[in-house]
């Protein structure tokens, strides 16, 4: 367990000074069994009482989850109008590249854009298993979100993968493979028959697919060979196409893949390669467990990736069948909170939890709340699909659990709590709001303010930490004319946030 | 902190992955804690023997304009409008001279306690920002495993204290700091607390809910909380320390390197700083020495330095800063007063433990084509090795793994 493993052990009262802490009730909305809650928060960026709602209209968590597996239907206008608040977004790598040269709109910026309508997405969409899982697949298959050259073709890498997320991986390993993002980044745009780079070619092998100890150098190499052809005009007009000019001819082998390869026109055996990349028992090995680590637990049980392994192999790679033997594997029922939410997912969770809604970026926005998202994941230890490096965000607790992170995190939800900062372009809800009628308990206010905020229950725990940062005891009345509400209602959001329940997912 | 409750013993146990694989039982009792290992590390902070502050000049600064090769007709021929004429130099020797904004850190030089060393940079051209700055940072070619230099160096120890490494800047470490020990990362002195920990909060109530919370909780956010409240405790010494921002420059550079001092003279046991300065990367308007981006610049980042080492007062002996730059820029100027992504560079080193008043390394006769570079003649790493092994006492091996450094004569021997 990682946080919340012994609050649940002491969900008996408590007491401080006399004083005894035993969990009130408001009888809100109906919340989420936690079994359903657990699927749901591993899943969305957040247990809101929309998602609460929705969930149980669709007859439960598995229900809800297999509803998400078909993201096609669900509509979703809020998030798909979002893509109209960044034009640069819409536009193609040689105007795009055109604006960086002529200091119109640099490369970093357009990422911002980009970044920022990720944030948003989440915060926002109704496809949260598709939104979830293209960050899954994205991280996996990392070109990272900066001012480099691969800006001009991130956006449309992303859409690339998104529309597959839930697919297969064999599609999916395609897409990303072949994309101009990818060769820009891992060098096989400029990749040619007479000097082909081995830095996709490698990294295709020890991160994407199989993993380290399966493949030896010589495999490097060929798997080098059989990626050259796939082109980009770096620096003119940022065209991919492919040039069977620059394609390496000649028998490749890699570990058991073995081809003629003899037409400078290299696409098929490309695609062949990848399908067998996708289809090797150590690639299932590697995916079962990065899902497992994932939704599951760190360090997951062997059995657990074994299976989803096999599950993996036996639909040619499909992601929906792997998800649903995840979701109903014992080990995923077991994993309640044993996953740490990183710096992006507290984020947004925060947005979600609060209610606050964002309104659209005017052209010049520097202290918008739309662009402050951003600084605020920044400031907490992580930029959206930011990571530098080929082998993505770590997926582990270990690495979002750390001090400096655990005080930018406070800081976030205390900012937020008290409606501070971001303060432009963005809507809190009044904290008298909050109050669920006129006149309430305070032990009865946590309840519902847990129920709003975690989609659970308050635990004594929390209640003691509520009245401890407030000075108050469990029954005192609470009004829209208190001292809590006029001044001092940030404490008790803030620590709702700042509580085990919120830092996990 | 006159609180007893702050004091609490649980605020003295850190739970880490190291401690778990390295068996930390270096600082104190250690015991076995559901899949974690707790280490009791010291009641008060170690003081820092030596600090290392890392100035990194983010953008690729130019530093042909910095640190001039003024013997060189070449450098003049390819620059024929941003040049820096030979006589305007500073410690000018029979090679090289500095740009004349440097004079604030004219005085270090002339003590003998600022030096430059040319022609440094990486062991192949990278000429994308960002990943430039991964591979430079990291400096740990082929590793599978994401860990700068500077963790591994605050690592080599065996404290676990996040006190250690402290990025100013905060957020998102800088790579050179990422990695498996813990660090502090804000924006300033002043924002190294917990929020509504504050003056509008005397009775510390909401330190004691958060103790509520989370005292109990295992797990590493659990352990995290802990080593949280330990590590702002320790702080407070920082705190208390004058704020002399007004004697440095405008800008973030000038705040950075204000806390920065505050950060050393509070010695709660500090040893690596990173401090970050923007705005190198000069495509346009780097400009002349009557007008642009390398004029302000330069001042800015020489005032600045000049004034921390003022600043650190009687603790400016066991500091040491190096100032470095992802890569250098083109030898041949654009049509926009500005200069292309290029490859070798000049670094500063100033401070403890530096031979200084002189310029190190080697640089061959440039070539002023549209395409050519300053040539690399020292791996930056060595400069780095240099630095570590003399100052901290470390291990080359240990904090830059299969590199064999070359000789600089930068630093004087331990």
């Amino acid at each position: 367990m990682v946080g919340g493993g012994v609050a649940s052990a002491v969900a008996l009262p408590g007491s401080s000074e006399g004083v005894t802490y035993r969990p009130a009730r408001w009888r809100g909305a109906r919340l989420l069994s936690a079994a359903d809650r657990h699927l749901a928060g591993r899943f969305a960026a957040g247990v809101t009482p929309a998602l609460t709602a929705e969930v149980r209209a669709a007859g439960g968590g598995r229900a809800w989850f297999e509803r998400q597996l078909a993201p096609g239907r669900i509509k979703d206008g809020q998030a798909d109008q979002l893509g109209a608040w960044w034009p640069s977004l819409r536009l193609g790598p040689a105007e795009l590249w055109r604006r960086q040269v002529q200091e119109i709109e640099f490369g970093w910026q357009v990422m911002e854009s980009y970044q920022r309508w990720l944030l948003l997405r989440r915060i926002r969409t109704k496809r949260q298993v598709q939104e979830t899982m293209t960050d899954f697949w994205l991280n996996h298959l990392n070109v990272p979100a900066n001012g480099d050259a691969t800006f001009t073709w991130r956006f449309d890498y992303d859409r690339r993968i998104r529309a597959r997320a839930l697919g297969s991986f064999r599609d999916i390993l395609y897409a990303a493979v072949t994309h101009p993002a990818m060769g820009i980044y891992l060098d096989n745009a400029v990749s040619t028959k007479r000097h082909p780079n081995e830095n996709l070619g490698r990294e295709l092998l020890e991160l994407h697919t199989v993993g380290r100890g399966a493949y030896t150098e010589e495999d490097v190499k060929n798997s080098a060979r059989i990626l050259t052809g796939w082109g980009v005009d770096m620096w003119r007009t940022w065209a991919a196409g492919y040039s069977a000019d620059d394609h390496w001819v000649g028998r490749v082998k890699v570990m058991g893949f073995n081809h003629p390869n003899a037409h400078p026109d290299g696409r098929q055996v490309t695609r062949d390669y990848l399908t067998y990349l996708a289809r090797h028992p150590a690639t299932a090995q590697r995916i079962a467990r990065r899902l497992a680590t994932k939704f599951v637990r760190d360090q997951p049980p062997r059995a657990l990736v074994d299976r989803l392994a096999r599950v993996y192999l036996d639909n040619d790679t499909q992601i929906r069948p792997v998800l649903r033997s995840l979701v109903q594997s014992s080990a995923f029922r077991d994993s309640r909170g044993a996953k740490v939410r990183d710096p992006i997912e507290d984020v947004v969770a925060t947005y979600r939890a609060l209610g606050v809604r964002l309104h659209r970026p005017p052209a010049n926005d520097d202290n918008h709340a739309t662009r402050a998202v951003l600084w605020q994941c920044h400031g907490v230890g992580a930029d959206p699909h930011g990571w530098p490096r080929p082998d993505g965000q770590p997926l582990d607790n270990e690495s979002w659990a750390t001090p400096a992170r655990m005080l930018a995190s406070m800081d976030v939800h205390w900012a937020m709590s008290g409606s501070w900062w971001p303060k432009v372009g963005i809507t809190y809800r009044r904290h008298r709001d909050w109050l669920p009628r006129r006149e309430i308990r305070l032990d009865v206010l946590v309840d519902h303010l847990s129920q709003q905020l975690l989609g659970t229950r308050s635990t004594a725990r929390l209640l003691q930490a509520c009245c401890d940062v407030t000075g108050l005891r469990p029954r005192t009345l609470i009004t829209a004319e208190h001292d809590l509400v006029r001044w001092n209602f940030h404490r008790l959001l803030s620590t709702i946030l700042d509580s085990p329940a919120h830092l996990t997912r | 902190m006159t609180d007893p409750s702050r004091a609490c013993c649980s605020e003295y146990a850190a739970l880490t992955r190291r401690g778990l694989f390295q068996g930390a039982a270096l600082a104190g009792a250690t015991t076995v804690f559901g899949s974690a290992v707790v280490t009791a590390a010291a009641a008060s902070p170690t003081e820092a023997d030596a600090v290392l502050v890392v100035l990194s000049l983010r953008g690729a600064a130019d530093g042909l304009s910095l640190v001039v090769p003024h013997s060189d007709p070449v450098y003049y021929q390819a620059r024929p409008q941003i040049a820096v004429p030979a006589e305007r130099l500073l410690a000018r020797d029979a090679t090289f001279g500095l740009h004349p904004e440097l004079a604030p850190m004219l005085p270090l030089w002339d003590a003998g306690r600022l030096a430059a060393v040319h022609g440094t940079g990486l062991p192949a051209p990278n000429r994308s920002h960002f990943a430039a700055m991964e591979e430079l940072e990291d400096a740990d070619p082929g590793s599978t495993t994401r860990r700068g230099w500077l963790n591994r160096l605050i690592g080599a120890d065996g404290q676990e204290s996040p006190l250690q490494g402290f990025n100013l800047g905060g957020g998102v470490l800088p790579t050179s700091l990422y990695g498996d020990d813990p660090v502090l990362s804000a924006t300033d002195v002043a924002s190294v607390g917990i929020a509504g920990d504050d003056e509008w909060d005397p009775k510390d109530l909401r330190r004691k809910s958060l103790h509520t919370l989370w005292d109990p909780t295992t797990g590493p956010l659990g352990g995290a909380m802990r080593s949280m409240f330990k590590a702002i405790d320790e702080f407070a010494p920082v705190k208390a320390t004058a704020n002399n921002r007004s004697r440095y420059p405008q800008g973030d550079l000038g705040a950075a390197m204000a806390s920065a001092a505050r950060v050393v003279r509070g010695n709660v046991g500090v040893t690596v700083v990173t401090v970050d300065h923007g705005d190198w990367d000069m495509h346009s308007d780097l400009g002349t020495l009557e007008w642009g981006g390398m004029r302000s610049n330069a001042a800015e980042l020489a005032s600045a330095v000049a004034a921390f080492f003022t600043d650190l007062g009687d603790q400016a002996d066991k500091v040491t800063l190096v100032a470095l730059s992802e890569f250098g820029r083109r030898v041949a100027q654009n049509a926009n007063y500005g200069l292309d992504h290029g490859y070798g560079n000049a670094m500063f080193v100033a401070g403890a433990g530096v031979k200084g008043g002189r310029y190190y390394g080697t640089m061959p006769p440039l070539t002023g084509d549209v395409d050519s570079d300053v040539p690399v003649t020292t791996d930056y790493r060595s400069v780095l090795a240099e630095v570590v092994t003399t100052r901290f006492g470390a291990s080359s091996a240990a904090v830059f793994p299969g590199f064999q450094p070359e000789q600089v004569g930068v630093m004087t021997s331990l």
